[in-house]
């Protein structure tokens, strides 16, 4: 109680609140809250902090729970066990339409001709459309290369051409075999080395295949590999691999009389997911409402948005929600995944094991759009040289367009790829040096106060506890 | 249009549906009995796992012509009002649901090789729950919990009230 008086009078002590509160109640934002300098408002807001009651009644973080220990069990547990959790797919609305995407099929071409006559003359099919229909046809979080529907171009097999609208999933479904498409092949990349090459077909022509690079570099790598014992060079790669959460994409879009948009979502980010609805369909942000609703696991599959331009635009000329679900194929074909990264490592080491230089060349195969690669490539390049006090790094990252399915967020963007080659490598030289490899790793590991190849300098330290520990748990010494 | 009656949770129910609906479709949209959930539509995740005459099935796989006069078991039909199944009380006592997505097939499958050997070994559990696939949590929760009820529904209420209480 003392403690707490003693607070409150601390802060009437403070001119700030003296002089802050008229200007408070003109500048304030909807939630009360003052907003910083000039009174533009900046994205994300971040409100200057003010001293508030909260702050007193929060228990001292020592007299928390501890959380460490404890058995925890999840709120919703109980809920999902019971089967009565509705995720999106179990939720539906009175006069629901199915959406279902026509995919292309085809990895590079151009679209000539699509006839949907034939399918929009089908009892129960309501409305069907293409790429023309969406006011905007681009998104992405930082580059926005992709369509929702194709235009005039296939970038890659998953590509959606068109979207129906029925009464059943069974109707949507058949009116998809009777959409006829016609395709002029063109010239395609799936390699992204190949894709590299100054001759080699440019996905989004003109523009370069290489959409975005990373370079780090720290001391001077040429004089540590010169004053190296020994250098090792080795290739690792990884495959593209797909999130495969359990629940596929779904989401209900409903657009009322008042011109307002309702999305039911699976996204796990609804306000991206918005501006990019509210870009993609030229509509004011308050037009737009986004619900998420429970997600069957995400894993990154679920950052962004995929069909939901599509469906709100199916809702607006029907007058009906309408709900589009992604079969278990569209998951694979159609969503993003994890990038394959080729990843060339050179290493000069010591004598004693410790490395002096290393030099990375990683090359990520983006597939056809960007989506979340700037972010994959950046995080991949930082964490490339491993939590290793390395004095000469050099370290360099290209992504690459490719006529594949597009690759994006997943689970350490990056971070799993490089983890596996700098680990394996690791292995390598350990072996080569006759050094165990444990020991190899505490002669090099990050210690407290370390700087990372970006010059960040790191606290709470403990990787070295962390193997050791881990070392003496499952028995390292006796399985050797 | 094919018309089913079969007994779903020990209720008489019956409707008309076309050829091509599956029993999982049928669940899910004539008897809004959405706990089987759909993964794949191949059969290859058991998310839509129910009962079928005491034994475990696709729903998915499952026509709901050939359902006629038979009986289902779905996850709807384990807890009562006032009570949750053992293998649900395990299930969550053990942490075992992430997302929760897999949860009523892979409760659905532990119920029935429960059903039938009341004291599986780890092999047999994780023979029980191969035809379920789970993306969050992995799998050694669940058979902890698959074990855990085990206990429960092998042993005397005297026990299994201490367990509720403890």
């Amino acid at each position: 109680m003392a403690q707490k008086s003693n607070k409150q009078s601390k802060r009437m002590d403070t001119p700030m609140s003296e002089k802050s509160r008229p200007v408070r109640s003109k500048k304030s934002v909807g939630i009360g809250l003052p907003l910083e300098g000039s009174g533009t408002l900046r994205l994300p807001a971040v409100a200057k902090q003010v001293p508030f009651p909260i702050e007193a009644l929060a228990p001292k973080v020592r007299q928390q729970t501890p959380a460490v220990g404890q058995r925890a069990t999840r709120p919703d547990g109980r809920l999902h066990g019971l089967g009565q959790t509705k995720y999106i797919d179990d939720i539906s609305f009175p006069g629901m339409l199915y959406c279902k995407i026509k995919r292309a099929g085809i990895s590079s071409a151009l679209i000539k001709k699509i006839d949907t006559s034939e399918a929009l003359a089908m009892p129960g099919v309501m409305a069907i459309i293409t790429g023309k229909d969406i006011p905007v046809n681009s998104y992405g979080p930082s580059i926005k290369d992709q369509p929702v529907l194709a235009d005039d171009r296939v970038f890659h097999a998953g590509d959606g051409v068109a979207a129906v609208a029925a009464i059943t999933e069974q109707i949507a479904q058949e009116a998809l075999e009777k959409i006829k498409v016609e395709y002029e092949p063109m010239p395609a990349v799936y390699d992204p080395f190949e894709a590299m090459k100054d001759s080699a077909h440019k996905v989004h022509a003109p523009a370069s295949n290489i959409y975005a690079t990373k370079l780090i570099k720290k001391g001077d790598v040429e004089k540590g590999f010169r004053e190296s014992y020994r250098i090792f060079e080795d290739t690792f790669s990884t495959q593209m691999v797909e999130h495969v959460p359990l629940e596929p994409h779904c989401s209900i879009a409903a657009w009322d009389a008042n011109g307002r948009l309702t999305i039911h979502s699976t996204l796990g980010r609804i306000t991206l997911g918005r501006t990019d609805m509210a870009r993609t369909l030229q509509l004011p942000l308050s037009r737009i409402r986004m619900v998420a609703t429970i997600v069957g696991g995400n894993f990154g599959g679920k950052n962004e948005i995929t069909q939901e331009p599509a469906l709100a635009v199916l809702s607006k000329i029907t007058g009906r929600p309408v709900k589009g679900t992604f079969t278990r194929v569209e998951e694979f074909i159609a969503t993003t995944t994890r990038h394959p990264i080729n990843m060339h490592y050179k290493t000069g080491v010591s004598k004693d094991g410790r490395i002096l230089a290393r030099k990375v060349r990683l090359v990520l195969d983006g597939g056809a759009y960007c989506s979340w690669s700037e972010t994959t490539l950046g995080k991949a390049c930082i964490l490339s040289p491993g939590p290793y006090n390395i004095e000469h790094v050099h370290a360099e990252a290209f992504v690459v367009y490719t006529n594949k399915t597009m690759t994006g967020a997943m689970r350490g963007f990056g971070a799993p790829q490089v983890c596996f080659a700098y680990e394996s490598h690791m292995d390598d030289i350990a072996e080569a040096l006759n050094i165990d490899p444990l020991e190899i790793r505490l002669r090099n590991a990050f210690h407290e106060g370390s700087s990372s190849p970006t010059g960040q300098v790191l606290h709470s330290v403990v990787v070295k506890d962390s193997l050791l520990q881990a070392a003496e748990r499952f028995g390292w010494k006796e399985i050797r | 249009m094919t018309d089913v009656t079969l007994k779903i949770n020990g209720e008489t129910r019956s409707a008309s549906v076309p050829p091509e609906t599956t029993l999982l479709k049928m669940l899910r949209e004539n008897f809004n009995l959405t706990g089987a959930k759909l993964g794949c539509d191949v059969g290859d995740c058991g998310a839509c796992t129910v009962i079928v005459d005491g034994m475990s099935v696709n729903s998915c796989l499952m026509l709901a012509g050939q359902l006629d006069g038979r009986e289902v078991l779905t996850i709807e039909g384990l807890a009562t009002h006032d009570r949750l199944h053992p293998i649900q009380k395990c299930y969550e006592d053990c942490g075992s649901l992430q997302c929760g997505f897999c949860g009523p097939g892979m409760i659905m499958s532990s119920k029935a090789l429960l059903d039938t050997n009341p004291n599986p070994s780890v092999a047999q559990i994780r023979d029980a729950l191969a035809g379920n696939l789970c993306r969050c949590t992995g799998y050694t929760k669940m058979i902890e919990a698959v074990q855990e009820s085990a206990k429960v529904l092998r042993g005397t209420p005297a026990r299994r009230a201490a367990k509720a209480n403890g």
